[in-house]
């Protein structure tokens, strides 16, 4: 085992890590920058070093620093959480290079599926589905045909360099596939000087569904089931929950062992996530990427299966067989996770500040993975990200009942924050049914009023607790001047006592 | 105690007064009707800093953060800022108004009060200082002058009258 692990990190995933180094006797070294001196990630860990400056290419991306922390404060191994430096295979080599253990994949591994396009082709290669789509460009309306009749109805047609809905057409219907070739050659030669088009399938009612794996330095593989990730905003996440409501068991399987094929493939080693964009209306899954990390979401995995992620990596990492068999693995029950941020739920952009009242949901399965606390100030250098709130229910439908009791627990006030943008997703029907896809916040929720958003509240409940407040400050300050005068008066006394 | 409050472009006339066990908030929306509400104390109770508000049933955590004139009220993940005005500060826009009409083509009060005397009528040539009238509010008499030479033009209010907050007092040209 491990004696000292070093976390290259901060937030709630520094805390997250923590935590299992703690219960499994590791002492945890943390790291800040100046602008996370006042972190709790630095408060709950065992030893703390300062790195640098606020902005990340100076602190948490500064490697050189980190293992010169590492080596300083004794630590034989490197967790690097999620982001920062991850999934950087040079800082995954230069930790190896210094004689400890980077706590993640191998180099090889990172190397292999951190470009988009390479990976894809590798997993074609492999076996795994992936988009079907034209490998160039066609050359005319009867290629383009003789290419859709092989891909598949509906296809897309984008032109080469299309884009803000100029050279796009979705095309359902092989009649209309001549006009639409010819529309979008002309778009993109008139607007982008391009008139080469590539026609690819066109993926209807799309979800993001990504399967967890986990491999050893022994070459076992597992998946430990999927996670849905559909619930999005600027094309981040919002919402994960495992199981996904919108895979039937057939294709759950199939997604699985698709999976543990794909990370076979590259000889994986480690936690890391398969994502696909899944076709709600078909029930196809297409390879997107691999990432190859711990992923936020994965507290909804280790509700649903039951094992600690984070301690598994740490087992790999120290060259000991996965703790499970594939046939070890079952889902059990739902489990739902909430991003909370810093943010205006409206438009959706961070919102740093000082937060002044904070009390977290707690109550039966409900975990809060959070970094946040009263008068804690949201630094503007990171991400807005400052808690998640994973719940576990035996179905689907308890899980939501049971996440939107512990929203309403949740008191946050001095920055804005999306939990009243969740408020609002947990009782769509798009949700409570699982029909969402990816665009569900884009056509659904934005362009939303405030006022719409904030439905849980009387309107009149601000304006008297204002007046009120604002009363009792015009009251106090009288009282104020009034008590000023009497000490002065008393102080006087005493001191004519005195003499 | 009277104040006024703005949010989101919508001026509201809040009135609040303290009785032993309660408040009576009285709101009026532009436009609107005046509507009171009896708060008890026992409904609105300041614990540990935080405010717990049992309105129409419904149990509110409500957080008021306070910063000049600005009010942020914080309740179930929902907020809403308001520019709040108390007697004083609407006083001080009322003088600050007066002293600086000569933006505008009329007087204007910021609060409620009462008009005790007027020194010009109709047709008044005035130059920058002279007095047009005295208003009382706050139990204060405060002389309204003009701020650059004008032609009184209309006189809307009486001596004696009592006047709403924003009301017109007299319209005038400016003399260049």
């Amino acid at each position: 085992m491990f004696k000292k692990v070093l976390i290259a990190n901060r937030g709630e995933i520094a805390i997250r890590v923590t935590r299992t180094l703690r219960e499994l006797g590791i002492t945890s070294v943390a790291v800040y920058s100046d602008a996370d001196r006042n972190g709790l990630h630095v408060m709950l860990a065992d030893e703390a070093y300062h790195i640098g400056p606020p902005p990340s290419a100076q602190s948490y991306l500064n490697y050189e620093k980190i293992l010169e922390v590492a080596k300083k404060s004794g630590a034989e191994a490197i967790h690097p959480g999620y982001g920062f430096l991850s999934e950087s295979p040079v800082f995954a080599k230069a930790v190896k290079d210094a004689g400890l253990t980077f706590i993640g994949p191998t180099v090889e591994n990172i190397l292999a599926m951190g470009d988009k396009l390479a990976s894809r082709e590798l997993m074609k290669k492999a076996g795994v589905p992936t988009v079907p789509g034209t490998d160039g460009a066609v050359l005319d309306a009867d290629e383009a045909k003789r290419e859709a009749d092989k891909i598949g109805y509906p296809v897309i047609l984008k032109a080469s360099a299309g884009g803000g809905g100029k050279g796009i057409r979705v095309v359902h219907d092989p009649k209309e596939l001549p006009g639409a070739f010819r529309a979008c050659q002309s778009e993109g030669k008139n607007y982008f000087k391009d008139d080469r088009v590539f026609i690819e399938r066109f993926v209807q009612n799309p979800k993001h569904i990504e399967v967890q794996v986990f491999g050893d330095t022994h070459g076992n593989v597992v998946h430990l089931y999927e996670r849905e990730c559909s619930m999005q905003r600027r094309h981040q996440k919002l919402i994960e929950e495992s199981p996904s409501i919108s895979v039937p068991p057939d294709v759950r399987e199939k997604l699985g062992a698709v999976a543990v094929q794909a990370a076979k493939s590259i000889q994986y080693v480690g936690a890391g996530t398969i994502e696909f964009i899944f076709d709600n209306k078909t029930k196809e899954f297409f390879f997107m990427e691999m990432n190859t990390r711990l992923q936020v979401e994965h507290p909804v995995t280790e509700f649903v299966v039951g094992y600690d992620l984070v301690k598994e990596q740490i087992m790999v990492a120290l060259g000991k067989p996965l703790s499970m068999k594939q046939s070890d693995v079952k889902q059990k029950g739902h489990s739902i996770e909430l991003r909370i941020c810093a943010e205006d739920p409206v438009t959706f952009t961070p919102n740093p500040g000082k937060i002044r009242k904070y009390r977290m949901p707690a109550g039966p399965f409900v975990r809060l993975d959070n970094c946040a606390y009263p008068g804690y100030e949201v630094p503007i250098h990171y991400d807005p990200m400052i808690a998640k709130l994973i719940v576990w229910g035996s179905t689907r439908e308890e899980c939501i009942q049971r996440t939107q009791r512990a929203l309403a627990e949740y008191m946050l006030t001095g920055i804005k924050s999306n939990i009243v943008l969740h408020k609002n997703i947990l009782q769509h029907p798009a949700f409570l049914e699982g029909t969402y896809t990816t665009q569900f916040i884009d056509q659904q929720i934005a362009g939303k009023k405030h006022r719409e958003l904030f439905m849980f509240v009387d309107e009149h409940v601000f304006l008297i607790s204002a007046a009120i407040e604002a009363y009792n400050q015009s009251k106090s300050r009288d009282v104020g001047d009034y008590n000023l005068a009497s000490r002065w008066k008393r102080y006087g006394r005493q001191n004519s006592m005195r003499d | 105690m009277y104040f006024e409050a703005e949010s989101e472009g919508v001026k509201y006339q809040v009135s609040v007064t303290e009785a032993k066990a309660h408040w009576r908030v009285g709101l009026r929306e532009e436009e609107k009707d005046w509507i009171y509400y009896d708060i008890t104390k026992d409904d609105y109770r300041v614990l540990d800093d935080t405010v717990s508000l049992i309105f129409k049933d419904s149990s509110y955590l409500v957080d008021v953060v306070n910063k000049g004139t600005e009010y942020t009220v914080y309740t179930r993940g929902a907020y809403k800022t308001f520019e709040v005005y108390n007697e004083e500060a609407l006083l001080h826009e009322s003088l600050k108004a007066g002293g600086g009409m000569g933006s505008g083509d009329s007087l204007n009060s910021g609060m409620p009060g009462k008009i005790v005397k007027i020194f010009v009528k109709v047709g008044d040539e005035l130059k920058v200082g002279d007095p047009i009238l005295i208003m009382e509010a706050m139990k204060m008499e405060n002389e309204m002058r003009a701020a650059s030479p004008v032609k009184i033009k209309e006189i809307l209010v009486k001596e004696g009258e009592t006047i709403e907050s924003g009301a017109t007092l007299v319209t005038f040209v400016q003399e260049t």
